[in-house]
């Protein structure tokens, strides 16, 4: 059907190696507020990237919060159990929220444009009901705390650097597969994005790449609900409110959709905008709403665009 | 006596979506936009009644009139200048919405800070009818919401306005073939829509709360509403209004909690699924 690409190309590489500078970032500094930031990055990375896989497939996604949730209370409930363990715990974390996709994703997937974002939007609010309504298991709207840090081999993740290095790992290991996974599939998804009935007529068999794109998205948001989780402590409904999915979709588009340096840069510059408003962090959704009008009305491409377009710029002025 | 309590708040809570989600609908039907910024003018409405009344010393009336007409403008300037130019594309109408809904919100917060504010609804008591306690605000809102529902069906039943907006949602091109300008309805119709969420919130916020984040239950309702009537649909979101209205009352009389939200979320997702055309069933528009 589709030419095999190659598996990891330059803009791969490269958030590969931004992310993995998060790995050194304890030898020079113990400062609480920058472990603060780098997390809430690496954690709002994954989470945008997996609105970005759908959005390679021209679909607006709300309910990356939701599967967030999942793989987040899929850690927080082995934790009362004592598994702590990493090697259980990520492919868990992945597993479920991706399982649990494909039977929502046979329903939802049928649905484009207008009506796929109106029914995640549903999704996320019906997660977030489910999680107050089902004491038993989530602990309800007291949320489960006190989960035992992660483990791997003999190394506890337990202390501030711990958690950040983890958190890192898992930012790695995210982009890792969202760049396998949109690389390998890149020509399809580009033809679902640009048209998909005409895709459809051509014989490209739609439903089966939108269902596996939607279970890598939902697997990825469950890696950012494990480092949600892991970074918090406890696992509680506000964290993974539907208004958050906001915040990720924001982050990719104001990145810029092209690419998968798009979310990235957009999360590193709004998560640091963010604090920059310091305890008045909830203005910062106020510069996301101005930055979102303007990249929809001026810079369709957002900040990855408008550099791709200044080096075009340079360069044609060079020749 | 329960039931026929909880029949008058459901009714009287059906009468406050019917205004919201009626106005999310036409734009939905009209323009083809998913207003996200709905719960934003919902908000706004009362913000703007409540300076009104607490910096300007006007009679709640005249405020509530100054808040329509103020969210109206708003509406009307934003369709005008920002989502005219991209209407036909509907996830960069939907990311111009919610990058406004973000902007008041926040502009809310910065001018009033995040907490409630005293906003008090001039007329207290209740009427008695037997053992019954009707709370005045409560009846006063429901009469006003009703009094709105039957203006908006004048205007767009009997009016050449309401004709040229019906016949824009209907179908766009034959509209403008027949003469019709959308540049000069769209605007209109984005400003009745958003005139009447402020028209709610200036009624509705002294009575429940105002603060920067009411808008977020404002627009989840108006969703559910107007996907379980059929997206566009106004007969449909009317209806809808009603029923989620009593689930709502029926629920927290008798079950508590969210229940009550929970089963109507389901439902329209159900719906959303398995038939995107609503309760009544029309086809309105194509996603």
């Amino acid at each position: 059907m589709h030419n095999k690409p190659a598996l990891f190309g330059w803009p791969e590489l490269i958030s590969v190696l931004v992310l993995a500078a998060g790995f050194f970032v304890p030898m020079y500094t113990r400062s609480v507020l920058v472990y603060s930031i780098l997390n809430q990055a690496f954690i709002g990375v994954i989470a945008a990237q997996s609105v970005w896989i759908m959005l390679r497939m021209n679909l607006l996604s709300f309910a990356s919060p939701a599967f967030m949730a999942m793989g987040g209370y899929t850690v927080a409930i082995a934790g009362q159990h004592d598994i702590t363990n990493a090697l259980i715990l990520v492919p868990a974390a992945f597993l479920i929220p991706a399982l649990t996709s494909i039977p929502l994703g046979a329903m939802v997937l049928r649905l484009r444009g207008t009506y796929f974002v109106l029914v995640t939007f549903v999704l996320s609010q019906i997660l977030q009901l489910l999680l107050f309504e089902t004491p038993g298991l989530t602990g309800g709207s007291n949320g489960i705390s006190g989960i035992p840090p992660v483990t791997l081999f003999d190394m506890e993740f337990g202390s501030n650097k711990m958690v950040l290095k983890f958190a890192c790992g898992l930012a790695i290991l995210a982009t890792i597969i969202t760049g396998v996974v949109t690389r390998w599939f890149r020509q399809p998804f580009a033809a679902i994005e640009e048209n998909e009935v005409l895709a459809e007529s051509l014989g490209l068999v739609v439903w089966r790449y939108k269902a596996l794109g939607f279970m890598v998205s939902a697997g990825v948001a469950g890696l950012a609900g494990y480092s949600l989780v892991n970074m918090l402590l406890t696992a509680h409904p506000t964290s993974f409110e539907s208004g958050s999915a906001v915040d990720f979709i924001a982050y990719t588009i104001i990145g810029g959709r092209a690419t998968i340096l798009g979310p990235l840069l957009g999360t590193g510059i709004l998560v640091y905008a963010t604090n920059l408003f310091g305890t008045h962090g909830q203005y910062a959704q106020g510069l996301y709403g101005v930055l979102i009008i303007l990249v929809v009305l001026v810079a369709r491409g957002g900040l990855t665009g408008l550099v791709q377009a200044l080096l075009r710029t340079v360069i044609r002025r060079k020749a | 006596m329960q039931f026929l309590q909880a029949t008058i708040i459901g009714v009287s809570l059906g009468a406050q979506y019917a205004l919201l989600a009626l106005g999310f609908t036409l734009i939905f039907g009209i323009l083809g936009v998913v207003n996200f910024a709905h719960g934003g003018f919902y908000m706004l409405g009362g913000y703007v009644a409540y300076s009104c009344v607490a910096y300007v010393g006007l009679p709640f009336p005249l405020a509530v009139l100054i808040a329509v007409l103020a969210t109206a403008a708003l509406g009307w300037v934003f369709e005008l200048f920002l989502l005219e130019r991209l209407v036909d594309d509907h996830l960069a109408t939907l990311m111009l919405t919610l990058g406004l809904y973000l902007v008041i919100t926040t502009g809310a917060m910065s001018a009033f800070g995040p907490l409630s504010m005293d906003f008090r609804f001039p007329v207290g008591g209740s009427l008695h009818v037997g053992t019954l306690y009707l709370p005045w605000q409560n009846l006063i809102v429901l009469g006003v919401c009703l009094a709105a529902i039957g203006a908006l069906w004048l205007v767009l039943f009997r009016t050449d306005l309401g004709r040229g907006l019906r016949a824009l949602a209907d179908d766009r091109a034959v509209a403008m073939a027949q003469g019709l300008r959308p540049k000069l309805l769209f605007p209109m119709a984005f400003a009745l829509a958003t005139g009447l969420a402020g028209l709610t919130g200036a009624l509705v916020t002294p009575i429940l709360s105002l603060s920067p984040g009411v808008g977020d239950p404002v627009l989840a309702t108006s969703f559910l509403t107007v996907i379980l009537g059929g997206l566009g649909s106004l007969e449909g979101a009317a209806l809808a209004a009603f029923v989620v209205g009593l689930v709502e009352a029926f629920s927290s009389v008798y079950f508590g909690g969210s229940i009550g939200a929970l089963v109507l979320f389901v439902l329209v997702l159900l719906i959303l699924v398995f038939r995107p055309t609503g309760l009544l069933g029309r086809t309105v528009r194509g996603a």
